[in-house]
């Protein structure tokens, strides 16, 4: 499509190209979206998702212990762990994650190099909280934020 | 006149992680679509629409061997796409601002941070429905138009100096 693509920019409005939906379904679709009914069911389907999504962590928990070393495969597990953590109810294991995301996406876009005691205490917290069966959010809180202070401090 | 208004429509999911691919294809059926198809990466997600109708896409970002960047591009710049226009959702854990920027620029409708909700989802759905996009084609991109302010006193398409490449008009003001 773009290769033929004029000099200057065109603009294309939307009664311009096909649309996913016409007005009348487009119209008893925002209602199915806005409904009880339609949130009640989706809600159940959160839960279902839950038990399998937290096999999945524990899975990449696993990955990521054993990657070691390998900071790239590091950074691709706990960016999964991050995705799915609150899915699965693991709030403490997410907010970990998420701080370890946060400090290898900038270490990598200033074009340092993680460092490695950093790193692999993030990955013992993660596993620690992701392998507990109860969810300390408070004692998570606790951790994430000792975690950002010294990733911070590193991360200058 | 009964039904959602989506029970016509042909979903794809495309997403290396399979209890993913369960829960969104569990969400779009709650809403009503349940002709869902589903890839484990872009190069397949290609091959799927190469052969089956899609109105909406929902995209992961990170896969292999192709990911969900150049799986967008690709959609909306292929000589053989089968539909340049659908909708595409990226949902994605790499929730970076330059990452965020990069989904944009490859030409993502709607961008959706994991960890996912329903409400969120659904959410992003209803503004396709909603609030169509308008498209933009120019020489650097052809996808949904990357502004969501509209500026009433500016009236060129133009944002960014990438959309002046070989344009003599590259000195014109970029909001």
């Amino acid at each position: 499509m773009s290769n033929s693509a004029p000099k200057t920019a065109q603009m294309i409005s939307p009664d311009a190209y096909p649309q996913m939906m016409g007005r009348q379904d487009g119209m008893r679709a925002m209602a199915a979206l806005r409904s009880g009914q339609t949130m009640a069911q989706a809600q159940v389907a959160m839960e279902e998702a839950a038990a399998p999504m937290k096999a999945a962590i524990l899975q990449y928990v696993d990955e990521m212990e054993a990657a070691g070393a390998d900071m790239r495969t590091v950074f691709d597990k706990v960016h999964e762990i991050r995705g799915f953590a609150a899915t699965a109810g693991l709030v403490t294991t997410g907010r970990i994650a998420e701080i370890l995301c946060r400090y290898m996406d900038e270490v990598e876009r200033m074009g340092k190099t993680p460092d490695g005691n950093l790193v692999a205490l993030h990955v013992s917290a993660i596993a620690r909280a992701a392998r507990t069966q109860e969810d300390d959010i408070q004692l998570g809180e606790q951790v994430a934020a000792e975690l950002t202070a010294l990733a911070r401090k590193l991360a200058r | 006149m009964s039904g959602t208004g989506f029970e016509h429509l042909k979903a794809l999911i495309v997403e290396d992680n399979a209890h993913m691919r369960s829960l969104l294809r569990a969400l779009l059926n709650s809403v009503g679509i349940k002709d869902v198809a589903e890839a484990a990466h872009g190069a397949a997600a290609l091959e799927i629409l190469r052969e089956r109708r899609s109105d909406l896409v929902l995209s992961d970002m990170a896969m292999a061997p192709m990911d969900g960047l150049e799986f967008t591009r690709q959609v909306r710049n292929s000589e053989t796409s089968a539909n340049p226009f659908v909708p595409i959702i990226m949902i994605t854990g790499h929730t970076e601002r330059h990452r965020v920027e990069a989904a944009r620029d490859a030409g993502v409708t709607e961008f959706l941070a994991k960890p996912i909700t329903a409400g969120n989802l659904f959410s992003r759905i209803a503004l396709i429905v909603e609030r169509p996009r308008a498209f933009v084609r120019c020489e650097s991109y052809f996808g949904p138009d990357r502004r969501r302010r509209q500026i009433d006193s500016y009236a060129g398409p133009w944002r960014r100096a990438g959309d002046f490449k070989d344009d003599d008009s590259k000195d014109r003001e970029i909001r």
